[in-house]
């Protein structure tokens, strides 16, 4: 089944456009996490897509990569979110105004 | 396929329950899943399933039920900046959309591609991994060492002690 890079690289580009709307605009600080994830997916989706495209491996390692590092951010992050539940419940970011000087 | 991981990644990002909305992220992972599948990322695409769709969601559902956010239903979930945010959003996609369009990429399907044996099997990768690739994996996984002990550092309760 022949898929046109083209195709996956839009895809991946309103992928993208989401993640970045969605981390602007949500106010909780999961969400804008998940965000994040779904801008990784979208560069996951173009590095596959041109790895195809160019018969190279590269691509996919450099996948593989990113989902790693995407798995450490998870747990970095989510362990700050619980960490600051813990000393302020609420999850929003506007609730965070302690480092304000 | 692309319709529906589009459509799952709108839904995720402007549902008003955290829960309902990772549910749809689950959906776009495995939308993105079954695209890996298709551009021939057999490995890619099982990660893409154990690792995104069983642990990471798993972890933040299990983030979303512990920290249980009564107060996210009745406050408004966009900021008051949320058109700005759009129009940003909207600027990356285009540029993202119009690099695709300069590089020349385009036009050429994976005519090349197509022919050979299929790459990106789980002995591919494997063989990859290990060989040029020994370094920049090792070093993976020295950075997840440091994810998990910063992880539990800042998670842990607070000792006793000053």
């Amino acid at each position: 089944m022949i898929v046109p890079v083209g195709a996956v690289l839009g895809l991946s580009a309103v992928l993208f456009g989401i993640g970045v709307f969605g981390f602007l605009a949500r106010r909780n600080i999961i969400l804008m996490l998940i965000s994040i994830e779904v801008m990784l997916n979208a560069v996951n989706l173009s590095l596959a897509g041109l790895s195809r495209h160019f018969d190279e491996l590269r691509g996919q390692i450099l996948a593989l990569f990113v989902i790693a590092v995407a798995a450490a951010e998870v747990g970095v992050g989510l362990g700050l979110v619980i960490a600051l539940n813990r000393n302020k419940p609420g999850a929003g970011v506007a609730d965070l105004t302690k480092l304000k000087w | 396929m692309a319709a529906a991981s589009v459509a799952s990644a709108l839904l995720a990002v402007t549902r008003k329950n955290p829960v309902h909305s990772m549910l749809w992220v689950l959906t776009l992972f495995l939308h993105v899943a079954g695209i890996f599948l298709l551009l021939g990322a057999e490995f890619l695409a099982a990660v893409q399933v154990i690792v995104y769709a069983g642990a990471i969601l798993i972890f933040y559902i299990f983030v979303v039920m512990l920290l249980d956010l009564p107060d996210e239903e009745a406050r408004p979930r966009f900021g008051k900046h949320w058109p700005l945010a759009a129009a940003v959003g909207l600027c990356f996609a285009a540029l993202a959309w119009l690099v695709r369009a300069g590089t020349g990429v385009a036009p050429a399907a994976t005519r090349l591609a197509a022919e050979g044996p299929p790459r990106g099997g789980l002995s591919a990768i494997g063989m990859a991994l290990f060989g040029p690739f020994a370094l920049p994996f090792e070093m993976a996984s020295l950075l997840l060492l440091a994810a998990i002990v910063g992880a539990v550092v800042l998670a842990r309760r607070r000792a006793a002690g000053p």
